[in-house]
Formats: C-alpha cells, sequence, structure tokens
C-alpha cells in the first residue's frame, strides 16, 4: 500500500513516515498541498493521504478540494491529520471530500486505529 | 442636538476576555503533558516547578486570533530546544541537528500546544503558522497565564499571552457635572 504524507513540518513528516513505514506502507512525502499535487500528477497516485491544515503555498483544505475534482484520484482516502480541532473545521474538511480527521498530538496507536477504521491496515498487520 | 463620539467612552463591543478568565494553568499543563506524551515520548513528564531560564533561550510560538488574539508561546534554552527537537524525531533524528531542523521541530511542538490551546478557547478562531525565534512581547499583564515546567531537569515556560495592550481605564464624565 502507498501513502503520501503532506506536512510543512518536517518533523511530523518524518514521525507520520515512521509509523506509516512500520505498518508497511511505501511512503513519500510533500512540504504542502502543492507538492502534494505535484507527486500526483507524476501518476504516483497512493491509497491514503494524510494531510496538514496549516501549510505555507496551498494548504490542506485547498489540496482536497483540488483531489476531489479530479475524478482519477477518487479511489485515494484522504485523512487530515491537524492541529485545527474545532468543530467548525472538522465540518468544513468532511465536507471538502475528507474521509477521516486526526487531531494532533495522536500516538501510533491512535493512528493504527483509524487506519483500521479505514480498512487501511496492510493484510499481514490486520491479521 | 447631537454628541460627538471622541472615542473616549468604553463601549459594550470593546469589551473583550482576557485570557485568565478563558483557561487556567491546569488546563495549560494538562495539554501540555499530552502534547509531550504524545509527540516526545510516553515516559516523558513535565513537573509544574518554577525555575530560571538559562541566558540563552529559545521561544517558539502559534498566534490565535479569534475572540481571544494572543499568542500561545513556549520557552526554554536553545540546548534544551535541541534535545526536546532530537527527542521528537527520535530514531529519524539526524546525527547532527542544524538550526532548521530544531526549529522545525520546536515549532511543531508549540503548533499542537497551541492548536489544543485554541480548541479550548471560544471560537471560531484562527491559528498561524508556527514561528521560532524571540518570543512577542506581553502586552498585556493582565492578559497573561503562564506555566513554569521542568523537562528533563530544564525549565521552560508555556505562555498564553494576549496580543493587545489593556484598554483605557472608562474615567467618569464631567460632562453634567453642575460648578458649585
Amino acid at each position: 500500500m502507498r501513502a503520501l504524507v503532506i506536512d510543512d513540518s518536517r518533523a511530523m513528516r518524518r514521525i507520520v513516515t515512521g509509523i506509516l513505514t512500520n505498518l508497511g506502507y511505501e511512503v513519500r512525502d510533500a512540504g504542502h498541498g502543492g507538492e502534494g499535487l505535484d507527486v500526483l500528477n507524476e501518476g504516483w497516485v497512493p491509497d491514503l493521504a494524510t494531510i496538514d491544515w496549516n501549510m505555507p503555498v496551498m494548504d490542506g483544505l485547498q489540496f482536497v478540494s483540488a483531489v476531489r475534482s479530479n475524478p482519477a484520484w477518487r479511489r485515494m482516502t484522504m485523512m487530515m491529520v491537524t492541529s485545527e480541532s474545532e468543530h467548525t473545521q472538522i465540518v468544513r474538511a468532511l465536507a471538502a471530500g475528507a474521509h477521516e480527521y486526526m487531531i494532533k498530538p495522536f500516538t501510533a496507536d491512535a493512528f493504527r486505529d483509524k487506519l483500521a477504521l479505514l480498512g487501511l491496515l496492510p493484510q499481514e498487520v490486520a491479521l | 442636538m447631537t454628541s460627538t463620539d471622541t472615542g473616549q467612552r468604553r463601549r459594550g463591543s470593546d469589551a473583550r476576555p482576557v485570557i485568565t478568565e478563558l483557561i487556567d494553568e491546569m488546563t495549560i499543563l494538562a495539554i501540555a503533558e499530552e502534547a509531550w506524551v504524545s509527540l516526545v515520548g510516553e515516559d516523558e513528564v513535565l513537573v509544574p516547578i518554577p525555575s530560571e531560564l538559562p541566558g540563552d533561550i529559545l521561544s517558539s510560538w502559534v498566534d490565535v486570533v479569534g475572540p481571544w488574539t494572543g499568542s500561545v508561546v513556549l520557552t526554554t534554552g536553545r540546548a534544551t530546544a535541541e534535545e526536546l527537537s532530537r527527542a521528537l524525531l527520535r530514531e529519524s533524528a539526524p546525527e547532527l541537528l542544524d538550526d532548521e531542523d530544531v526549529a522545525d521541530a520546536f515549532g511543531e511542538i508549540a503548533n499542537v500546544v497551541g492548536g489544543s490551546i485554541k480548541a479550548a478557547l471560544p471560537g471560531p478562531s484562527g491559528l498561524s503558522l508556527p514561528q521560532v525565534g524571540n518570543a512577542p512581547l506581553v502586552r498585556n499583564a493582565g492578559d497573561l497565564c503562564r506555566v513554569d515546567v521542568v523537562w528533563r531537569g530544564e525549565p521552560l515556560t508555556i505562555s498564553v499571552q494576549g496580543a493587545l495592550p489593556p484598554l483605557p481605564v472608562p474615567t467618569p464624565s464631567r460632562e453634567n457635572e453642575v460648578p458649585l
């Protein structure tokens, strides 16, 4: 399985990449939504994208909207991973097309539980 | 008869909350502890003891803009900020951390703590991208809630501070006073 980690913080990208790699994912990362779209435009379409909200250049919400406007990327699951925890913001993200919402801070176990909920744990890990 | 608004009178809409009416030290500490456990490590504890910061300090902060406007500021010694960054990155930390690595990781901690504090305040509010450097000045000592902790024996402060100066104290109008 493939995952694209989009976050402007290198530290957070490393943390999320570490969790996903340990679960068996092949991971690429991007520093903002625009870089994330560049990866998709290369033809590298992941099963999962984890997306921070507040980023320079292109924020997470803009990225989600851009992905949703392209039918070729419809099968990709999008999970916001962000410190934005206001209810109205969560509703906005889900309305824009995000599938799930993970609030920072989180533990590796909580992250894994979310993936299980989405049916995105690689089979050998889920067993 | 018309009257001129000199702007000196305090209007109802001018009233704005100060941070101590919205959040207390215990809540800030609980938020920071949760962030530490998740980001820094399960065994990492913050001990709420006042302690003097060293001379060479570094701050990271995020701004909150909404019904309450201000900053959530983390301040600690530069060496402690580096140790925190290394703890955050764990096995993926490079052998040599450069200033950018420290700014990025220390900024992310402020982002996570600030986001949780924002969630505890009345909304809707916006959250800025994190910044690292010299902390913004305290504009109003009455709009400040600060927690002093020790992490791995080193002092660290978490300050939730208003960005606006104090409102002028209303003075009673003498307009209708009759001289004796």
